[in-house]
């Protein structure tokens, strides 16, 4: 009981960070039919641009804010202005295609720049472990579970309650009319591409300290956030946030109870699952399409 | 003077002249009306009669080939769609043009909130902009309260139309154009439509332009009627003058 109990806190803390990058692949798809296959890579390059910050000798909080910053400029608006918008207008696959392409190029840009070993994050919660019921639970695991879920939290928050984000909505659902009431739609396209940029960096700094900071960790996450936008129904923020809790628990339930080496399987077959039995997600609608 | 009845001051909204060709077609050809406060003008015609190319000329979605539009006096020459709302016109849709996954309360809201406060406001002031109580009564004048916090989306489409009707009316705009209200819409639900619209107008004195081909919606709503075929005017009057106008009756028979 006191395993499984630990098993369930520590997939919830890498299922929310899961669910941060998976909101933000679901936002980009909404708000401007951006599948963004880099997404991964999303994750992985923050963390090294703190490290340039910290190379520099900033103290930590001003390496993050850097990071921050960095990623907002590049992730957000490079990212839109220069691959986005040229490529949209060719429709969603050329755009998957040049997203791919980017995710590979930031991967092998930071193999360059910065070598092909695993380099240590300084940790930002303390690495205390406390016995919780039998349970070793980490204080690292629960606030990384609490910030994520905050900053989701609030960014549900801000897209209900917010003129702005009553703006963001519109222009995600029916651009054509948000544009003839006044919404400045354009505007509202770039807070989804600083938004997903923001998101991106905080699960950065989350997960960095604990798998370290490496060229190649946009893979796997880049697979689970897709996974999980989809496994919870892609249009939705409250989907892709169960669909990152559910795969972070089913994955350490899976290393645990069956293998070690089926567990990075574990998301596929889910994803199999969901796509045979409930092909809109868990919590997604339907969605029709005229072509 | 009663300000609910057509004034004789200038118009709100004049057409100069305007033609539109695509390639060799003349979709419309020279075409010039003006429209008084307060008149609910109906503009009709057959398919391809060039009224829906007309009615994107005046909301400049369409650039005129040549002659341009006045709003209050203003051109509406390369005027966005989202300055056209915020010069206090309104309009509705051919198509469905509610936001499907947000509440018919925020749809509403939403059609005013762009033309309030600045950009601080819009980041940190009230979230409704001040306007709940505005799309309330809205909302109870197009008999949707009971629908106030659904969905959009997941009402009928003529509920929808009404929502869409309650958005064009959000910005208090001084005319409303709209495009089709009566298509796909239920007998009931229109005469419902059709009795607030005109209440709204005797209310308020509101100007409607109404592109429609339902004739006997058009008759029975509008004061006064023009009838375009094959991109010109032919017949202008009240509804009693057009039901008995013989080119009308030709044109639309195809005689």
């Amino acid at each position: 009981m006191a395993e499984l109990l630990q098993i369930i806190i520590s997939g919830l803390a890498a299922g929310s960070i899961y669910a941060l990058a998976a909101v933000g692949f679901t936002l980009l798809w909404q708000a401007s039919q951006t599948i963004n296959f880099a997404q991964g890579e999303f994750v992985m390059l923050p963390a090294f641009f703190v490290l340039v910050g910290l190379g520099f000798g900033l103290p930590l909080w001003a390496a993050i804010l850097l990071g921050l910053g960095a990623s907002l400029l590049i992730l957000g608006v490079a990212f839109k202005k220069l691959i986005v918008e040229p490529m949209l207008p060719h429709g969603t696959l050329p755009l998957v295609i040049a997203t791919i392409a980017l995710g590979l190029l930031m991967k092998e840009s930071v193999k360059e720049l910065y070598g092909a070993t695993a380099q240590p994050f300084p940790a930002i919660f303390p690495q205390t472990v406390y016995n919780v019921f039998g349970a070793s639970v980490s204080v690292q695991d629960i606030c990384n579970l609490v910030v994520s879920m905050l900053a989701i939290g609030g960014l549900q928050l801000f897209l209900s309650r917010t003129r702005t984000g009553r703006c963001m909505q519109a222009s995600a659902q029916n651009p054509a009319v948000a544009e003839i009431l006044g919404v400045d739609v354009k505007r509202m396209v770039m807070y989804t591409f600083l938004i997903n940029a923001a998101l991106a960096t905080i699960a950065s700094v989350l997960i960095s300290p604990i798998y370290l900071a490496k060229f190649s960790n946009g893979e796997t996450l880049g697979l689970v956030a897709f996974i999980a936008a989809i496994v919870g129904g892609f249009n939705q923020i409250r989907g892709a946030l169960v669909g990152g809790l559910l795969i972070g628990v089913i994955d350490n339930l899976s290393a645990v109870y069956i293998s070690a080496e089926y567990r990075s399987a574990m998301p596929m077959i889910l994803l199999i699952a969901i796509i045979l039995l409930r092909p809109q997600g868990l919590l997604g609608t339907k969605e029709g399409r005229t072509v | 003077m009663n300000a609910h009845t057509p004034s004789d001051r200038a118009p709100i909204l004049a057409v100069h002249n305007i033609s539109k060709q695509f390639g060799g077609i003349r979709a419309v050809n020279n075409v010039s009306f003006e429209v008084r406060k307060g008149e609910i003008l109906g503009l009709i015609g057959p398919n391809g009669s060039g009224k829906s190319t007309l009615f994107n000329c005046i909301l400049g979605q369409l650039k005129p080939t040549t002659g341009h539009c006045e709003i209050n006096g203003k051109s509406t020459d390369g005027v966005r769609p989202a300055d056209l709302s915020l010069m206090g016109v309104g309009r509705t849709f051919q198509q469905l043009s509610v936001f499907p996954k947000m509440t018919v309360l925020d749809n509403v809201i939403l059609a005013g909130q762009e033309h309030e406060g600045t950009m601080l406001s819009r980041l940190f002031g009230k979230p409704d902009a001040g306007l709940t109580g505005k799309a309330e009564q809205l909302i109870e004048f197009f008999r949707l309260t009971p629908y106030r916090d659904t969905e959009a989306g997941s009402l009928s489409y003529g509920q929808q139309k009404l929502v869409d009707a309650a958005m064009a009316f959000m910005a208090g705009p001084g005319i409303v154009l709209l495009d089709e209200p009566a298509g796909g819409v239920n007998l009931t639900m229109l005469a419902n439509l059709k009795e607030r619209l005109q209440t709204y107008n005797r209310e308020h004195g509101t100007t409607f332009v109404v592109i429609e081909h339902n004739m006997e919606f058009v008759m029975s709503l509008c004061t006064r009627i023009i009838v375009l075929a094959q991109g010109e005017i032919i017949a202008e009057g009240s509804p009693e003058e057009i039901r008995s106008n013989q080119m009308v009756i030709d044109a639309y028979l195809g005689g």
